[in-house]
């Protein structure tokens, strides 16, 4: 934080205070010529990392009253820059107060504005520009009208004085201050020189000088003729508040409150506030909290408008990382949640499993982990469901060839496979034996027999059939069909494919040779049989 | 009011300080998000940790009768020989000792090079069911010489003996020849046999 000075700017001399958490000392006195601009200028230079105020309590103070189209940013500007350069010879101190918007019917929007400036503005410029010289931050040029009105907000709350008009009165070591607020906004302000006057002739003093300001603005219009009474806020000097209430009758026009400076002093929040001057009170605001309006220029404030970006634009960045704090906060809260419930369930997974490993302690010594029991144990007995052996095949064919003496066996192939799409298709036992060298495929079928199990037992039966003419046709595939019934006697089995030494179908050709080499041609037949695997 | 390349640069060291501190909140940010996705990642572990322990654990009764099934099984293949190394020595001499108890006349196989049937992860490690493929060649006086071959090389163990395909044709006439040794072979068999063996990783010594 900067430290801040302010100029208490006087027609008889100027003071320079230092401000520092609430308490005002002084550090130097300058007498109005060279010699103090000089001196002046040497204490700028060795503090020119402070902040200035300089706070102007002059005679010479002009107020015009002046109403403008209500505009918004530069175009407002620019009028008001207009207006000050009609009004005012220099410009370079120069404010316009805005007493906010007046809307009549049928008529445009205005803002009314009250001018201010100073009568002799070249006073200031030796000491405006030693400050520049000096390379110091001049945070503004205020006059003690400006700072009336902070003053009477705080105040008149705690005395409980609130009052849309109202006169602020103080005497200040460059005389009797008068400032007349309206709404809480300067209207108009006069300086009195009061010299050496004892406390009695001081509030005389100061209830005359009120009452003929109250003449004049009635006079100017600014104050109406019958209206409700004006509160007149009196700082009264240390230890002389009795005489000026005893001094100060209320009537009809005015309502007096005094209070005593150390008092406005402690509600101010002014430390060590016992012997002060009255114009402290308006320095202390001037440093603390001041107002919007000032008088200087853009370019005489420009060391201090660049500071004030500076400090923005580092606050900007300061203003982020307290948000990504504070969202980088908000994540790191949910994180602790995440992580405890991440710790709960670790523990209540460690519970489960020392429970487990509790449980299964008890279990049967075994000869390996258990997973790997089971992994075994199950691939295997699924190996174990893919096997067979052809005993019981071959068992089941030599009980059903008992029957047939006239049949006799060739070959005979075993095999666990996937039946192929031919070998899948179902026959029907009731109908006849489909002939020719292969039973069409049903892909219906087929499809069904795809579903129920991959594996499957077999058995290719070859073979031919004795004591039968091979031109007899008709006997041989009786037999054949016979003995394919036979083998499908037991359910498990299945006949999937059957294969006559000829074709009979209206598709094949058929042939015979009755009676020249019967006997020597034996017609060989092949039956494939099915049995599912695990039956 | 207007401002000059010196003004500016008063503004540098400014404008870089909100910088770093704005990179610092961005930084913080990243960092803080990058922390959630770890922990959330490791919640979803946990949870899918915790959740399976519980499953496990509820199941435990339905384990231990599992354990219990299995384990006789288990015990049977170990003692069988089937769980362990390949004993392809072992194999040899039970075929040769069947063929002497079975008074074969004529045995003829060949055992192909190992290979993997089936792999699959467990804990603590995993259990290969490795495989080699024997052809067999028998020279049969009746089929029962196959079956009973069949069943001995079963009973002798070493391996789980898996038959894929047996062949039996006729080698001769129906009827042997007058004078012929009634040892004559009538049937020729061969067939395609699976050797099954285990290699458990998790098996204890």
């Amino acid at each position: 934080m900067s430290e801040r000075r302010l100029l208490y700017f006087t027609a008889s001399g100027h003071q320079l205070y230092a401000w520092n958490g609430g308490k005002l000392s002084l550090e130097a006195v300058f007498s109005d010529n060279e010699d103090g601009v000089a001196e002046f200028r040497t204490l700028a230079k060795q503090h020119a990392g402070s902040l200035y105020y300089v706070v102007a309590d002059l005679a010479g103070e002009d107020f015009h009253d002046e109403t403008i189209p209500s505009l918004r940013g530069g175009d407002r500007q620019s009028v008001i820059e207009r207006r000050l350069a009609q009004r005012y010879r220099d410009t370079r101190l120069a404010a316009a107060l805005s007493l906010g918007a007046i809307a009549v019917a049928g008529e445009r929007r205005n803002e009314r504005l009250v001018l201010a400036s100073f009568t002799n503005t070249q006073q200031f410029s030796p000491w405006l520009d030693a400050l520049s010289e000096a390379g110091a931050k001049l945070a503004g040029v205020y006059s003690v009208p400006l700072l009336a009105s902070a003053v009477a907000s705080k105040l008149a709350a705690k005395m409980g004085a609130q009052n849309s008009r109202m006169f602020v009165v103080s005497m200040n070591s460059a005389g009797l201050r008068q400032s007349f607020l309206e709404d809480g906004k300067l209207r108009f302000a006069r300086l009195e020189r009061t010299g050496e006057m004892g406390a009695d002739a001081l509030a005389a003093f100061v209830r005359s000088e009120t009452l003929r300001l109250v003449q004049y603005l009635s006079s100017l219009r600014v104050l109406p003729r019958d209206g409700p009474p004006i509160t007149a806020l009196v700082i009264t000097p240390p230890g002389q508040r009795e005489v000026f209430e005893q001094s100060l009758p209320s009537d009809g026009r005015l309502t007096f409150r005094t209070i005593d400076l150390p008092e406005a002093a402690r509600i101010s929040g002014i430390k060590g506030a016992d012997r002060i001057a009255g114009e402290q009170l308006y320095l202390h605001f001037a440093a603390k909290n001041p107002p919007k309006e000032q008088f200087a220029r853009s370019e005489d404030r420009k060391g201090f408008l660049i500071w004030q970006l500076q400090r923005g634009v580092v606050a900007a960045g300061a203003l982020g990382l307290a948000a990504c704090c504070l969202f980088a906060g908000y994540k790191w809260l949910e994180i602790m949640g995440i992580r405890e419930q991440t710790e709960s369930q670790s523990r209540e997974t460690r519970s489960a499993e020392h429970e487990y490993q509790r449980v299964t302690s008890t279990f049967p010594v075994t000869l390996t982990t258990t997973d790997n029991l089971k992994i075994t144990v199950n691939e295997f007995r699924s190996i174990a469901a893919r096997t067979a052996v052809p005993g019981p095949a071959l068992a089941h064919v030599s009980r059903a060839l008992e029957q047939f003496p006239q049949i006799e066996l060739d070959q005979l192939v075993w095999r666990m496979d996937r039946p192929t799409l031919t070998e899948k298709v179902a026959v029907d036992p009731s109908k006849p034996i489909p002939a020719g060298p292969a039973a069409q495929p049903n892909p219906a079928a087929a499809a069904a027999a795809a579903a129920q199990s991959d594996f499957a037992q077999l058995l290719e039966i070859s073979g031919h059939v004795n004591a039968t003419q091979r031109s007899d046709y008709r006997s041989i595939t009786a037999q054949v069909q016979s003995f394919a019934d036979a083998l499908q006697a037991d359910r498990a089995y299945e006949v999937v494919r059957t294969q006559l030494p000829f074709d009979t179908t209206s598709a094949g050709t058929l042939s015979g040779d009755i009676g020249s080499s019967e006997g020597n041609d034996t017609p060989r037949f092949t039956i494939t049989l099915s049995r599912k695997a695990g039956k | 009011m207007n401002f000059t390349a010196a003004d500016f640069r008063k503004l540098a060291l400014p404008i870089a300080l909100a910088l770093i501190l704005a990179g610092a909140g961005a930084a913080l940010i990243w960092f803080v998000n990058r922390q959630l996705i770890v922990v959330n990642s490791k919640f979803a572990a946990v949870r899918t940790e915790r959740t399976q322990a519980r499953e496990k654990l509820a199941r435990i009764s339905e384990e231990e009768r599992e354990v219990k099934e299995r384990i006789e099984v288990y015990r049977r293949l170990r003692e069988l020989n089937i769980i362990g190394k390949e004993r392809r020595l072992d194999w040899a001499d039970s075929i040769q000792r069947i063929r002497l108890s079975r008074e074969m006349l004529d045995v003829k196989y060949r055992i192909e090079p190992q290979k993997v049937l089936a792999s699959i992860a467990g804990k603590p490690g995993k259990v290969d069911f490795n495989v080699s493929s024997m052809k067999l060649e028998l020279a049969l006086l009746h089929e029962g010489d196959l079956l009973g071959f069949l069943d001995d090389l079963r009973g002798a163990g070493n391996a789980y003996v898996s038959v894929r395909r047996c062949a039996i044709t006729r080698s001769g006439s129906g009827a042997p020849p007058p004078g012929a040794s009634i040892l004559t072979p009538r049937l020729r068999a061969e067939c395609q046999i699976d050797l099954i063996t285990v290699m458990d990783a998790g098996a204890k010594a």
